[in-house]
Formats: C-alpha cells, sequence, structure tokens
C-alpha cells in the first residue's frame, strides 16, 4: 500500500509482539505508514503507565459512545 | 477491510484498559455524571456528522464510485442514532442534574480533540474518514452487564444509566455491519488510509478523553456520592 514497508526487525524494535502475531497481521503492520504507525506506538505507549490491577480488570470496561 | 481490523485490534488493550481505570478508579459516583456530561457532548455530534457526511457522498456521487453506497448508510445509520443524546440528559436528570445546564456548557477540550477531526476530514477530504470514527466508538462500547455494574459501584439509579445499557446491547451488532460495508466499499487506496487514519486518531483521543475524566475526579470512594457533583461541568 506504501512505497516503504516495516521490517520484521523494525516492528520488532518498536515494541511489536512479532512472536504472537499471524502473517496476517504481520503484513498489515508492514505496510502501514509512517502517521500511522507513530499514532499505533503513541496509542500502545499509553500501556506502559497503567497499573497492573487495573490491566487485571478489563473485563469491566467499554464506555465509547456514538 | 482487514487492514482496519488487524490495525484496530493492536489498540483494543490500551482502549480496553483506558475504559476500565474509569470505570475501577475511586470515586466512580464523581465521575460517572461527568462521564454523561461528556458524552452527551460526543453524542449529540453523531447524527449532525453523518447527515454532512451523505450530503458531501451526494456531491461526490457522480465521480465516486464508494459515495453512493457509504451516503444510503449514513442516511440509515443516521435515523438508527437520533435522539440518543437525549437520553443521556435523561440519565443526567435521574441523578438531579440540570440537562439545560449540559447543554449549555461548553464540551471540554477532549470532546473536541475526539470529535473535531471528523468535521475537518469530511469537509476537506473525504467523508469514508467518518468510518473509521464509527468503528472505534461503536467497537469500544459498553460491554454487556456494565450498566448493572455501575448502578451498583456509583450507587445511582436503574433509570440513570440506560444509555450504557442500551449501547452495549446496540452496538455489537452496529459494530459488524460497519466492518461488512468496510468489506463491501471500493475504497481507494487513499481512502482506506483516511479510515485508518481516522480510527488511529479517534483511539487516540477517546483514551486521551478517558484519561482526562478519570485525572480530573477528585479521589473518592463511591458512597461518598454527594449531590453537588451531579451534572457538575467536564
Amino acid at each position: 500500500m506504501t512505497d516503504h514497508r516495516y521490517t520484521a526487525s523494525e516492528l520488532e524494535d518498536m515494541g511489536f509482539p512479532l512472536s504472537s502475531l499471524t502473517p496476517e497481521q504481520l503484513e498489515v503492520l508492514r505496510d502501514l505508514t509512517a502517521e500511522e504507525a507513530a499514532l499505533l506506538l503513541d496509542i500502545k505507549a499509553r500501556m506502559d503507565h497503567v497499573a497492573p490491577e487495573v490491566q487485571a480488570h478489563t473485563e469491566i470496561a467499554g464506555a465509547a459512545l456514538f | 477491510m482487514t487492514r482496519l481490523r488487524v490495525v484496530l485490534s493492536a489498540t483494543e488493550p490500551a482502549l480496553r484498559t483506558a475504559s476500565a481505570e474509569l470505570w475501577s478508579r475511586p470515586g466512580l459516583a464523581q465521575r460517572y455524571p461527568r462521564y454523561l456530561h461528556a458524552m452527551h457532548g460526543v453524542l449529540r455530534a453523531s447524527v449532525p456528522l453523518m447527515e454532512r457526511a451523505a450530503l458531501r457522498c451526494a456531491e461526490l456521487e457522480s465521480r465516486d464510485p464508494c459515495a453512493g453506497r457509504l451516503r444510503r448508510y449514513l442516511e440509515t445509520h443516521s435515523a438508527e442514532e437520533r435522539d440518543h443524546d437525549a437520553w443521556l440528559l435523561e440519565d443526567l436528570a435521574a441523578l438531579g442534574g440540570d440537562p439545560a445546564a449540559v447543554i449549555e456548557d461548553q464540551p471540554c477540550a477532549a470532546v473536541a480533540r475526539l470529535v473535531g477531526p471528523q468535521y475537518y476530514w469530511i469537509e476537506h477530504h473525504h467523508p469514508a474518514a467518518l468510518l473509521g470514527y464509527i468503528a472505534v466508538l461503536e467497537g469500544n462500547a459498553p460491554h454487556i452487564g456494565l450498566a448493572a455494574w455501575i448502578a451498583g459501584a456509583a450507587e445511582v439509579p436503574e433509570s440513570a444509566v440506560r444509555t450504557v445499557r442500551e449501547h452495549a446491547e446496540l452496538d455489537t451488532a452496529h459494530t459488524e455491519e460497519i466492518h461488512r460495508l468496510l468489506d463491501d466499499l471500493a475504497l481507494t487506496e487513499g481512502q482506506v488510509r483516511a479510515v485508518t487514519v481516522s480510527a488511529l486518531c479517534t483511539a487516540q483521543a477517546l483514551i486521551g478523553l478517558f484519561d482526562h475524566l478519570v485525572r480530573t475526579t477528585p479521589g473518592r470512594t463511591a458512597a461518598h456520592r454527594t449531590p453537588t457533583h451531579l451534572g457538575a461541568r467536564v
């Protein structure tokens, strides 16, 4: 989809867990634009600041309304 | 559209955790009315966004193969979502809040950051971008059972959790519907990117809104709800 394609090693360096990705997921991530990758990394980074007890209780979740 | 499903699945842990914090942090009794107030600012824009996007599709129909199908979806879906913002006002009224004050208050910046980009992309790029926004919001709707949990944890009446309860039931079907539409639409590569960027911006801003609500709520226990916080500004 874009001229640039991320290598597996670049994605790994960004923090994507390659071992748990399906080939289809890997293909999509390799195809991200720089803007899409930056947005996704910003969202993923949010997990670094969350207390373990909250991560353990995500069954009480969902809050978006449209 | 497999691409969007994969990208959204990568955002799910952060979104799920942000919403879990919203419900599980101390002070839910104070935070819940502020959540309703903030989400009113979001929901009041849903139908106008779809109506504007449908008009833009009509303008594009003669030269854009996806515009006709997209317009028909938006017109149907806007009819389904009409007046849901009024449910939020009724929920707030059940808590003793003043609906007129909610309508009059300026929606907070976190709400504008969530909704605002859609107006820009509909107007200045392509109305298909709105599908990314809808996919994220419908895909992260309240879980089944959350309404009852809120009623217990925040000590609020069942009549104050209608919007959460109804959206938990409605939005699962809506999520499947929008992904079927994305599979069927013959979007160009540029339009696919527009949907993806819109979805990621929406996820980012939604997390920002939930974080804002958590950060700005006084840390109190659920049992310490006081009427002065009902309908409080976000």
